[in-house]
């Protein structure tokens, strides 16, 4: 399971545990780059890989769940906390924030490894995601405004006669626009423009039913 | 001159005639021709009076025959003609009578009052051309007018033709001023008058032949023999004295004259006069020496007048007195006015004297002349005692000495130069006082300027100077006193302007001292106008104004401009002076600077002001109180607190004090305010406490007073202040926070040996966590393909290295417990107990459970380490506190009581038991959930570290107990 595509950040004050858990992932074939502080993280530049962030509850700056709450706004690799005297409230609270796995020291290298390879999963899918929905905005973004009108009723399962009146065109006229959506969206059917519409929480405006009465 | 008029009659006819017949041409009427008639009849005489008489009869005739025979206004002519011709008759007859043309002997004396002049002149002027001879004419007037220019008495003898028209000598004697008049009517001499000469002269012709010698050059002579037998006597003596030769020579008694015998002419000599006479004249007979005496003869008219008589002796050959010839000089009119002269003298000397002045004379060389009677008197200095030795004048017992010296220059420079002197000086009076007296002197000088003598008069001023000084130095006194008062003092007239201010307010109204030349009353008008603040100004003109109509005082307060531009307030006031008619004539006014004191007092009011609000607004309870704890005050907080005033609780029969009291204290803090509060009172001292008080509503709040006493100077107490603080918050905060305090103390004690084990377990677990990853990473590189030695070496040097810091963690720990041996202090074990008890009363009783103490009395005091021991109990007692959580008794036990040479304390509780007593002291060893499993343990080794023993038992019914014990005298095991 060597992977090099993807990176570790270890925060721990004790420098003796750092260089051991560095030395445990480089013998498994895993990056990783040493914190000596929540500061140091935060502050430090970081590549832009699939990563795990392996956080000790204990820090001298900050408490490790206080930075799990502070970068939890913005994208962040998931996290695997390590501590040493861990708490059921601590580690109830760290796994409710999202956090991949709670370890108590001294643990196990497999544990450590699963918990590290399950976040570096999760983090890659969830890259994977948040680049899809990059592309599909962009697509949204380069609809004309008439067309980003014909989206929503369309998605919404009006028929074109429906939607037409709706916007007071013609329905030929929504043809051409219904097809130009589907076109710049890639959508290869109506199903998978509606799919897409979800993704990009597009608000489902009329209902069929609302649209007959 | 009129003399010379009367010898001139043919100028004044001639004259008179023509202003008569002028002033009868001007005036329109004839009056003026009686004018010349007038002088007419003054010259004319004999014939031509006659004629004039005739025409005149001849005039009256005519004009009465036409006034007859024509009628109309010839008549009228004619008869006012004939008044006017009977007029100038009556003239004529008027002046025309001859004064000697009656029969009055004594015509020509037509005496006129004394001390006229002008009838000197008319006299012999008038009598000249009829009645005086004409030989003595010029002499007589020329004696009249030497009499008349020159005042100088004169007597004069003229013969005055009789009515028969011979001539008789007449005297006339006049003086100016002295009205001394002698009759000479006996001297007339008349025919027939009896006058005889001796038959024989005998021895006596010589003597006679001398007397007619002396009688045609004095007048009056006579002639007697050796014995005084008259043989010759000027006939008209013997007539003035009605005596012939027989009469003056008739022997009246047997004896001779010269004898003693009394003769004849004795009789005419005045009794007072006779006898000196007669013996002088004897004396003189019978020794030869001349004679001179003065008496009074009895003349023939009855009067006596003086004579001067004087005789000498004739002698023969052989100088044998012959006889006597001698002169009789009427001197009576000498006599009589050196008698008025003397009496004259006499009183102008008694006025001198009478005067009530000092009068004096000096020569004109300065030599003392006169002391009037008074000067004397007064001075009691005499002519002797103001001269010297030279005859100068000496003022040295006269004058005080101080004034000597420049009064004796005043002096000597006046008789040097004439000039008149006056000065003032202390005079030295007869009792040896001096007064005040001023002396003027002025010369007397003649006709050329030379001094003839000096005048003087001192005149008594000492009152006047006294009086004088004692004034000035009133009005000294009155000027500075007004000057010094401090305030500003002032005078207006009655319309308002003001004309007098004393110096303090000039100098603060800063006017010019020079300026002041100029009429002050404008000055200071207009430096009171200025000076008055405008602000005021309308204000106080108004309210004077209204004064000076009603005459009410005045009275004002209000700002001045001192000289130095700063406003200061003054306090004016005026009052009217009234005359009797109670007009007013001025007013005074006076003002006060009264700009500090109103600062003072603003300063003071807002300093009160301040201090009430102060006082009312404080968020505190504030009273004041008598010194014999009365009240006396609340301020506005304490009244709303209580809800009621200072005097709502007065009741009969008691002191407000205790009704307050009663009304207001908790009754269970009652008795303890009232023995602080009395003792307070009694001993002065301050007085604080917190009690409980009743709020308006009822509810009883918790307050802490603090009384002190206010003191004066004397340290007397004045009143008592006092403050109260409501404090119920507070108290329930201090609860509160001691509350907090206490759990956290607790909290603190009761989770250290918590807190240790887990720092003991993080301080293991970090390194041994290294260990673990270090070996797995080396595992990892040896099972590699191919292994990687080199890191695998480096991994198994770190486990080495992380395996030793974790057994120095261990050894930390227990260094740990060593040091805090060192920290230990005889201490009470049941202080230590209650105290671990006390931290834990609290969860107790959240966990209904009860914690009995029961220590033996009288433990010796142990050396131990308070906090480890405490902590050992906290241990203990939550052990059983929650073995004791499911129980239904919860009652946890503490006994502690010596034995032997331990103090064994046991801590009992009524929970399940144990399983094994002695497993759990084993580290990590917990029966509860979250328990660590370290407490019992780290208790264990810190008794055993004080030298007891720690251990636990079941009891015999539930529970278990758990017991440790220390040693009295500590025996640390520090080889554990």
């Amino acid at each position: 399971m060597i992977v090099d595509d993807t990176i570790v950040f270890i925060v721990d004050d004790d420098e003796a545990l750092r260089e051991a858990l560095g030395e445990l992932l480089a013998a498994n074939g895993v990056r990783s780059v040493p914190f000596k502080s929540a500061g140091d993280y935060i502050d430090a530049s970081k590549p832009d890989l699939p990563a795990c962030l392996l956080l000790d509850v204990e820090l001298p700056d900050i408490n490790g769940l206080e930075l799990q709450r502070q970068i939890a706004q913005g994208d962040h690799p998931p996290i695997v906390f390590i501590t040493g005297h861990g708490d059921i409230p601590s580690s109830v609270r760290a796994i409710k924030h999202g956090a991949v796995d709670f370890l108590t020291k001294p643990f196990s290298d497999t544990a450590l490894l699963e918990a590290i390879h399950s976040a570096i999963v999760q983090d890659r899918e969830t890259r994977a995601k948040r680049a899809e929905l990059a592309l599909l905005r962009q697509r949204y973004d380069e609809l004309s405004p008439r067309e980003r009108e014909v989206l929503p009723l369309v998605v919404s399962g009006l028929l074109n006669k429906q939607a037409a009146a709706e916007l007071g065109i013609r329905e030929v006229t929504l043809q051409i626009h219904r097809r130009n959506v589907m076109q710049k969206m890639a959508a290869s059917s109506l199903a998978d423009l509606v799919r897409i519409a979800e993704r990009l929480e597009i608000p489902i405006q009329h209902s069929r039913r609302m649209g007959g009465t | 001159m009129i003399a010379a008029l009367h010898r001139t009659p043919s100028v004044t006819i001639p004259t008179t005639l023509a202003l008569g017949l002028l002033a009868s041409w001007l005036a329109g009427t004839p009056i003026g021709i009686l004018a010349p008639f007038g002088a007419l009849f003054l010259h004319a005489r004999g014939y031509l009076l006659q004629s004039l008489w005739a025409g005149l009869l001849v005039a009256f005739a005519a004009a009465i025959v036409a006034a007859l025979l024509y009628p109309g206004a010839v008549r009228e002519t004619a008869l006012s003609i004939a008044a006017l011709v009977l007029v100038a008759a009556c003239i004529g007859a008027l002046i025309a009578r001859d004064p000697t043309g009656h029969s009055n002997p004594a015509g020509p004396a037509r005496r006129q009052a004394p001390g006229h002049p002008g009838a000197f002149g008319a006299v012999p002027g008038e009598a000249a051309d009829s009645a005086i001879h004409p030989d003595d004419r010029p002499a007589i007037a020329q004696a009249a007018a030497y009499a008349f220019w020159t005042g100088v008495p004169q007597v004069m003898s003229y013969r005055l033709r009789q009515p028969d028209g011979s001539y008789c000598w007449t005297e006339l004697r006049a003086e100016p001023g002295y009205g001394v008049s002698v009759d000479v009517d006996a001297m007339v001499s008349r025919p027939g008058d009896r006058w005889t000469v001796a038959e024989s002269l005998g021895e006596t012709a010589q003597a006679v032949a001398a007397a007619k010698v002396i009688e045609s050059l004095h007048g009056k002579a006579w002639a007697f023999d050796a014995m005084g037998k008259f043989t010759y006597v000027t006939p008209a003596a013997q007539i003035a004295i009605d005596m012939a030769l027989e009469d003056l020579n008739r022997r009246l008694d047997e004896r001779e004259f010269i004898d003693g015998g009394e003769v004849g002419w004795m009789r005419g000599v005045h009794p007072d006069d006779v006898d000196g006479a007669a013996s002088t004249l004897r004396h003189c007979l019978k020794t030869g020496e001349p004679w001179n005496i003065e008496y009074r003869m009895l003349r023939a008219t009855g009067q006596y007048v003086w004579h001067r008589i004087s005789a000498r002796p004739t002698r023969d050959g052989e100088g044998r007195i012959t006889g006597w010839f001698g002169t009789s000089i009427d001197i009576d009119v000498y006599k009589k006015t050196e008698a008025a002269l003397r009496g004259r003298e006499q009183q102008l000397e008694l006025l001198i004297d009478t005067v009530p002045a000092m009068i004096w004379s000096m020569t004109a060389d300065g030599h003392p002349a006169y002391l009037n009677k008074r000067i004397m008197e007064v001075t009691g200095a005499t002519l002797d005692t103001v001269t010297a030795a030279d005859g100068s004048l000496s003022l040295k017992k006269m004058i005080h000495p101080n004034f000597l010296d420049l009064a004796e220059k005043t002096f000597a420079k006046s008789v040097t130069t004439g000039t008149p002197y006056n000065i003032k000086y202390l005079q030295h009076r007869a009792d040896g006082t001096y007064r005040w007296t001023e002396t003027r002197a002025e010369a007397l000088r003649d006709e050329t300027g030379k001094v003839l003598r000096w005048y003087g008069v001192s005149v008594d001023i000492h009152d006047l100077i006294t009086t004088q000084t004692e004034l000035n130095f009133r009005k000294q006194e009155l000027t500075r006193l007004v000057d010094l008062v401090p305030s500003h003092i002032w005078r207006l007239t009655p319309s308002g302007e003001p004309n007098f201010y004393n110096r303090r307010f000039i100098d603060f109204l800063g006017l010019d001292e020079a300026g002041l030349e100029t009429p002050a009353t404008e000055q200071y008008a207009a430096a009171l106008k200025a000076a008055i603040h405008p602000e005021d100004a309308d204000r106080l003109w108004a309210e004077l104004k209204h004064c000076l109509l009603s005459g009410q005082p005045f009275a004002m307060r209000y700002r001045l401009r001192r000289h130095d531009g700063v406003y200061r307030w003054m306090d004016g006031r005026a009052e009217p002076l009234r005359d009797e008619d109670g007009s007013i004539i001025q007013w005074y006014g006076l003002s006060h600077d009264i700009d500090d004191q109103l600062r003072v007092e603003e300063a003071l009011r807002e300093s009160e002001r301040s201090l009430r609000q102060l006082v009312e607004t404080l968020p505190a309870l504030i009273y004041c109180a008598a010194p014999n704890g009365e009240p006396i005050y609340r301020s506005e907080k304490l009244r709303e607190f209580l809800g009621f005033g200072l005097g709502d609780k007065d009741e009969d029969g008691r002191t407000r004090l205790t009704g307050t009291l009663e009304a207001i204290i908790h009754p269970d803090d009652l008795p303890d305010v009232r023995e602080k509060y009395g003792r307070s009172l009694a001993t002065g001292s301050s007085y604080a406490m917190k009690h409980r008080l009743r709020r308006a509503d009822g509810e009883y709040r918790w307050v802490e007073t603090r009384t002190a006493a206010m003191r004066n100077v004397e340290g007397e107490i004045v009143q008592w202040n006092g403050i109260c603080f409501e404090i119920e918050d507070q108290v329930r905060a201090q609860e509160a926070l001691t509350l907090a305090q206490e759990r956290l103390a607790r909290a603190a004690q009761a989770a250290s040996l918590a807190e240790l084990s887990a720092s003991i377990a993080h301080e293991v677990n970090q390194p041994l966590a290294a260990v673990v990853a270090n070996s797995h990473a080396c595992q990892r590189w040896l099972t590699s393909d191919p292994p990687n030695l080199e890191r695998a070496q480096k991994t198994v040097e770190r486990i080495i290295r992380d395996a030793n810091s974790a057994a120095d963690v261990v050894g930390r720990v227990r260094a740990l417990f060593r040091q805090t041996a060192q920290a230990r202090n005889p201490c009470q074990l049941d202080t230590i107990l209650h105290e671990a008890r006390d931290l834990m009363t609290e969860e107790a009783t959240r966990r209904r459970m009860r914690i009995e103490v029961d220590v033996e009395a009288g433990l010796p005091p142990l050396e131990l380490d308070q906090i480890q021991i405490q902590q050992v109990l906290v241990n203990l007692i939550r052990n059983g506190m929650e073995a004791m959580e499911p129980s239904q008794r919860r009652v946890l036990r503490i006994q502690s009581r010596r034995v032997r040479d331990l103090v064994r304390t046991e801590v009992r509780d009524t929970g399940q038991g144990l399983g094994a007593p002695e497993k759990v002291f084993e580290p990590f060893f917990s029966t509860k959930p979250n328990g660590m499993g370290m407490g019992l343990a780290i208790s264990r080794t810190i008794i055993e570290t004080h030298g007891g023993r720690l251990w636990a038992e079941n009891n015999q019914d539930d529970g278990a107990t758990f017991i440790f014990t220390l040693p009295v005298e500590a025996t640390a095991d520090h080889d554990r």
